[in-house]
């Protein structure tokens, strides 16, 4: 880990700070070494991203400054960013699906030959690039959007690294990548430091940010909370300090009885992606489901959820067979699904919180088609209060809300609805740690009261917390199911290679 | 309702009560298309003479019923994020199928204007069904229908405008203080419309599918019903348009509502409903009926050319809507 | 009235000379009809009176009658004309949508050796003239119809009335010479025009602007109309302020629609262009000229058919 160094910063930030409606980032000083990698950790919304684009070119600061080797810095656009030698690797993809990989590496730059496009050289370009993030057995020609969403991922930082690269943004980088990838883009960084280019990582992955950083800024409510050598914090400290107070201690997973059989699983099977899967679900009971990406588990989930039809199998749910053609039957079966994509297909956005509540559940709060705005807002207020919500009242956009308080919008839709069993597709994807919590509390509360739940988590310290059963999956398998209690993380991972392991080494993500 | 946990320690307050609805976003919203109304008014009234009068805010009311009923089906249409550019040959057709009715097959009124209705609610059936269950962009099948119904018109017509007379008149002829019937029928299906899209189940379930269909299928609702019938309304609107229509001129003209459907788009749009639809309004589209109405009545009286006339028109639509992308994005951030 | 007598005279000659001659000639000559908007009565009625003469005297000759979508296609009306030239037609009868754009395809087809005849709208003097084309006119002069229907209009009138004026497509030729012919017999009488605005031929234009001009003028008397759809508009507006009978409307064309109008004096008179005969005229004049192996150049220039007034019947 780097000492302190006297030598000039690469990036120093004075006092920097960007006020939209009101302040999101305030004040932030900081200095960047060459060769240095510091993690900038916080919760959504902190000021994390906000942080990187000012540095990146994509939004220009409202106070303070910025200085690149003692030269004032102030880059009008992510090109004029580039041109400096900052180069940014954003969250969501940029990439254009149809183009192929060569190309989506060299947009800018394409190499032309008599106005033609000069694929010879721009394929001898690219395939250096692409076999530094382990993309090297591909082809050049492949159309992006072929690629799987980790493959795309290292295309996008592949595409960071073209050209002269001083400094590097990657904004959580992680957060779609297989171990194996992320594998491979924590080598990458490694080398990238050692030819002194200077990191910014950002990543909800706090044992990810400790393992890799030199040293860890903190962002809370848009200021700077803390900067620290990393090998000096534990990931409590990190947490503490991003979220202000202690959390995780509230949660109890215990109290909870486990029922009779509500759901019986027989033999799914949907084409390789599902194969034979057979489980029980137990009233009350938070049945987990773990594998690598690419075992079936969103497979399964649609399965159950009247998305897809499976080939074969049968479901018994509440002792009468289960067949769900669509999704709808399935809720009026009173099975719901919370997906992982909660902004893209979970909610209504632009709509208030009372209408995203009600509606899986409109007949409830209306007469005759007319829809009684008093008892909806009724329904809502009680949700909000009993999920606590936090929000201004029941009439504001969910898409004001925060990521954990959106998902309870969620969790309050399918509570008004009263579906016995609820699929939670990773329910703390993007949520705060803090937020975190208070969602786990919820599940456990809800269980106690009698709702089943299948939850889909690729965090499997989420899953021990919250689970009384966590069954694997492998290759579209079940490869085991372990209680509470008889479980241990080895035991686990192994399960969730076995399928890997016998089937075939073709497996590409 | 009796479906939510009760045992949560409800400790947090509740929110205060619920903002009483429309909501004060609602209330800006109005405010400014009316404010653009009474400005237009105003210009009008100083270039001429004649304008502010009661007798040309009369000729307007009389005008606009089949725009303004238009409108409201095209909000609909819109909000779920769809388009329907035959709207002006479904009228077309519709009044054609009409005055064909009570001229030539002899049927009467009465049995005309329902044969209309039904003819544009199943051009619109079509449209809807084929452009929902197959998944083709409604742009592409109501363009398809544009072609059909013209051609329908001309057909049932045999090209020609046919007369109707008699009584079709009573229902454009001015009434009370020389207002026609069919601006009240206008008034009513637009208040019921407004009612339908802001305080119906089915009105709910529309702005949902226009802001995220994939959510509203994962919340257990069956989208592909609602959708078409959105187009049998939008259909059912174009035919009561083209009764308006020929009974002001008590004749079918088969070249009726060429370019109509740009006109509806336009106040439509200028009302602020989005063309991504999940965001409109029914009485907003009702001020931008008004607006391209006064617009119209007002060029017209100043004796504006052609050309002139077109230019400030386009001027106009650019501008309303740019305006209430500000308004909107002000709102927005003073929230 | 001495073109009409002279067309007609014209016309019976062809057909005395027509029947005789078509026993004699090897093979029927091919005569394609190309017309404006079938979406407009008038053409059609026009295209109807030609197939209807060509079923009757299908002895004579062949006829490829065919009209375009709408009023603006222009060029789906050059398309067609091509086609007709692919087609290799003896002569062409030609109702152009456009006063210029149609004169290099007409150009091609006189080239093509095919005889050219231009009914209803006449092409452009001028650019005809620059491209060494003699093109013969066969139609109404719309100039002077429109003086007799307004005329007609001006001795209901007390001098200094004032009227208005709604106009049809203003580029259109025969919109452009219907308003001169309007204004030719207003200016004559003595009347005041206050406006003059388009309805672009359309009866619901016509209507909001009938209904403006209704507000604004107070004292209106008359309102002329390039057509009668735009009549039609008119006349109602007029209804609907409550005005029937102190406004006139005039119109033109003849539609049938309006004859319950002109009836009940709602309409006070239209013009009657016999359209349902223009085509047979221009298929008369074409097919006389290959009878008589009159080349393109020495046809007549212009032969006029007749203008009457329409009126309560």
């Amino acid at each position: 880990m780097t000492e302190p160094q006297t030598s000039m910063p690469l990036l120093r930030l004075e006092g920097l700070g960007k006020t939209y409606s009101g302040p999101v980032l305030a004040d932030v000083s900081l200095d960047l070494h060459a060769g240095e990698v510091l993690a900038l950790a916080g919760e959504n919304g902190a000021g994390k991203s906000t942080l990187s684009r000012i540095v990146g070119g994509l939004t220009s600061a409202s106070a303070g400054s910025m200085l690149i080797e003692g030269r004032p810095y102030r880059p009008a656009s992510r090109r004029a960013a580039e041109r400096q030698g900052v180069r940014m690797v954003l969250q969501e993809l940029s990439l254009i699906p149809p183009l192929s990989i060569a190309e989506n590496l060299f947009l800018d730059t394409l190499p032309s030959r008599y106005g033609l496009l000069d694929r010879g050289g721009l394929h001898r370009r690219a395939q250096p690039l692409m076999a530094r993030v382990g993309l090297a057995d591909m082809d050049p020609e492949t159309p992006v959007g072929d690629l799987g969403i980790g493959q795309q991922q290292m295309v996008e930082i592949a595409r960071g690294l073209t050209g002269d690269c001083r400094l590097l943004i990657l904004d959580e980088p992680s957060a779609m990548l297989t171990d194996r990838e992320t594998a491979l883009l924590f080598d990458q960084i490694e080398q990238l430091r050692a030819l002194g280019v200077a990191i910014v990582y950002i990543s909800h992955r706090l044992d990810e940010v400790k393992r890799l950083a030199d040293r860890i800024a903190i962002l809370r409510d848009g200021r700077l909370a803390g900067v620290q050598s990393a090998a000096a914090m534990q990931v409590e400290d990190i947490v503490r300090s991003m979220v202000g107070r202690d959390v995780g201690a509230a949660f109890d997973p215990g109290g909870r009885t486990i029922g009779d059989a509500l759901l019986d699983v027989r033999g799914m099977s949907r084409g390789r992606a599902v194969h034979d899967v057979s489980f029980t679900l137990h009233r009350g009971e938070i049945l987990g489901f773990a594998g690598l990406v690419g075992s079936g588990r969103p497979e399964l989930m649609r399965l159950l959820f009247g998305a897809d039809r499976p080939a074969r199998g049968d479901m018994v749910l509440e002792g009468r067979p289960y067949r769900p053609r669509s999704p709808r039957e399935a809720v009026a079966a009173g099975v719901a699904m919370i997906t992982e994509d909660r902004k893209g297909l979970g909610l209504l956005l632009p709509l208030a919180i009372s209408a995203n509540v009600t509606l899986a559940s409109l007949r409830t709060v209306a007469n005759g088609g007319f829809i009684d705005h008093r008892a909806e807002a009724d329904a809502a207020r009680r949700l909000i209060g009993d999920l606590r919500i936090r929000c201004r009242d029941g009439d504001q956009p969910v898409a004001e809300l925060s990521g954990g308080n959106q998902q309870k919008v969620v969790l309050a839709r399918w509570l008004l609805r009263d579906c016995p069993v609820l699929l939670l597709d990773e329910p703390t994807r993007g949520i705060d740690i803090g937020a975190r919590y208070e969602i786990y509390a919820l599940l456990a509360e809800l269980s106690r009261q009698g709702k089943s739940m299948i939850v889909i988590s690729s965090d499997l310290r989420e899953l021990m917390l919250l689970c009384d059963r966590i069954c694997v999956m492998s290759a579209g398998r079940l490869a085991g199911a372990f209680k509470r209690g008889a479980w241990d993380q080895d035991s686990i991972l192994a399960a969730a290679f076995s399928g890997h392991l016998q089937s075939s080494s073709q497996e590409q993500a | 309702m009796d479906a939510a946990p009760s045992s949560f320690p409800s400790s947090s307050p509740s929110p205060q009560p619920a903002a009483p609805r429309p909501g004060r976003s609602a209330l800006t919203r109005y405010a400014g298309l009316l404010a653009a109304l009474v400005a237009m008014c105003v210009l009008f009234g100083a270039l001429s003479e004649h304008f502010l009068t009661a007798a040309s805010f009369r000729t307007i009311a009389n005008q606009i019923p089949a725009l303004a009923v238009m409108a409201v089906g095209m909000t609909f249409v819109l909000i779920i994020g769809g388009i329907d550019l035959s709207v002006g040959s479904v009228l077309a057709f519709s009044g054609a199928v009409m005055s064909v009715a009570i001229v030539q097959w002899d049927l009467g009124l009465a049995a005309g204007i329902g044969l209309a209705l039904v003819t544009g609610m199943v051009c619109g059936a079509f449209t809807g069904t084929i452009s929902v269950s197959l998944r083709i962009p409604s742009f592409i099948v109501s363009l398809g229908m544009l072609e059909m119904a013209r051609g329908g018109a001309y057909t049932a017509t045999g090209s020609r405008t046919e007369y109707i007379g008699g009584n079709v008149s009573l229902i454009t002829d001015p009434w009370v203080a020389g207002i026609s019937p069919a601006f009240l029928l206008a008034l009513i299906i637009v208040m019921m419309g407004h009612v339908l899209l802001n305080r119906t189940v089915f009105g709910r379930h529309l702005i949902g599918i226009g802001t995220n269909e994939e959510a509203m299928r994962l919340a257990g609702i069956d989208t592909h019903p609602p959708k078409i019938l959105v187009f049998m309304l939008m259909g059912l609107l174009s035919a009561v348009g083209a009764l308006f229509q020929v009974a002001r001129m008590e004749a079918a003209d088969p070249n009726a509502g060429v370019g109509m459907e740009l006109s509806v788009i336009a106040a439509v749009v200028i009302g602020g409903t989005s063309l991504m639809g999940g965001r409109g309004s029914v009485l907003a589209s009702f001020f931008g009926v008004l607006i391209i109405a006064v617009l119209e009545s007002g060029l017209a009286q100043i004796g504006a050319s052609e050309p002139t006339k077109r230019i400030i028109t386009g001027i106009v639509i650019i501008l309303a809507v740019v305006l209430d992308m500000y308004r909107s994005r002000a709102a927005s951030r003073s929230s | 009235m001495k073109a009409a007598l002279r067309l007609i005279l014209a016309a019976a000659a062809v057909a005395l000379i027509g029947v005789g001659g078509a026993q004699a000639a090897d093979a029927k000559p091919k005569i394609a009809l190309v017309t404006k908007s079938l979406a407009n009565e008038f053409h059609q009625t026009l295209l109807n009176g030609a197939v209807a003469d060509q079923k009757a005297r299908s002895g004579e000759y062949d006829l490829i009658a065919n009209g375009i979508k709408n009023e603006g296609d222009t060029a789906g009306q050059i398309q067609l004309v091509e086609q007709m030239i692919v087609n290799k037609v003896d002569a062409l009868v030609l109702a152009p949508a456009d006063s210029k754009a149609l004169i290099p395809v007409v150009k091609k087809a006189i080239d093509a050796g095919i005889l050219v005849i231009n009914i209803d709208n006449s092409l452009d003097a001028d650019t005809l003239k620059s491209k060494g084309i003699h093109l013969p006119f066969v139609g109404p002069d719309n100039r002077k119809g429109a003086r007799l229907v307004g005329d007609y209009l001006a001795g209901k009138l007390t001098k200094g009335d004032k009227v208005a004026i709604i106009e049809g497509i203003p580029t259109a030729f025969n919109a452009q010479q219907r308003t001169q012919g309007f204004k030719d017999a207003m200016a004559a009488a003595g009347m005041t025009i206050v406006s003059l605005q388009s309805g672009q031929w359309e009866i619901d234009k016509a209507n909001t602007i009938a209904s403006s001009l209704l507000t604004e003028y107070p004292d209106l008397k008359a309102i002329l109309c390039g057509n009668d759809s735009m009549a039609i508009g008119a006349v109602a507006a007029v209804k609907s302020a409550g005005r029937t009978g102190q406004v006139l409307v005039v119109g033109f064309d003849n539609l049938a629609a309006v004859q319950p109008m002109l009836n009940d004096g709602r309409l006070l008179a239209s013009v009657e262009q016999h359209g349902s005969k223009l085509g047979v005229f221009g298929i008369d004049v074409a097919l006389k000229a290959l009878k008589d192996k009159v080349p393109q150049n020495k046809i007549d220039a212009l032969i006029e058919t007749p203008v009457d007034l329409a009126l309560k019947k």
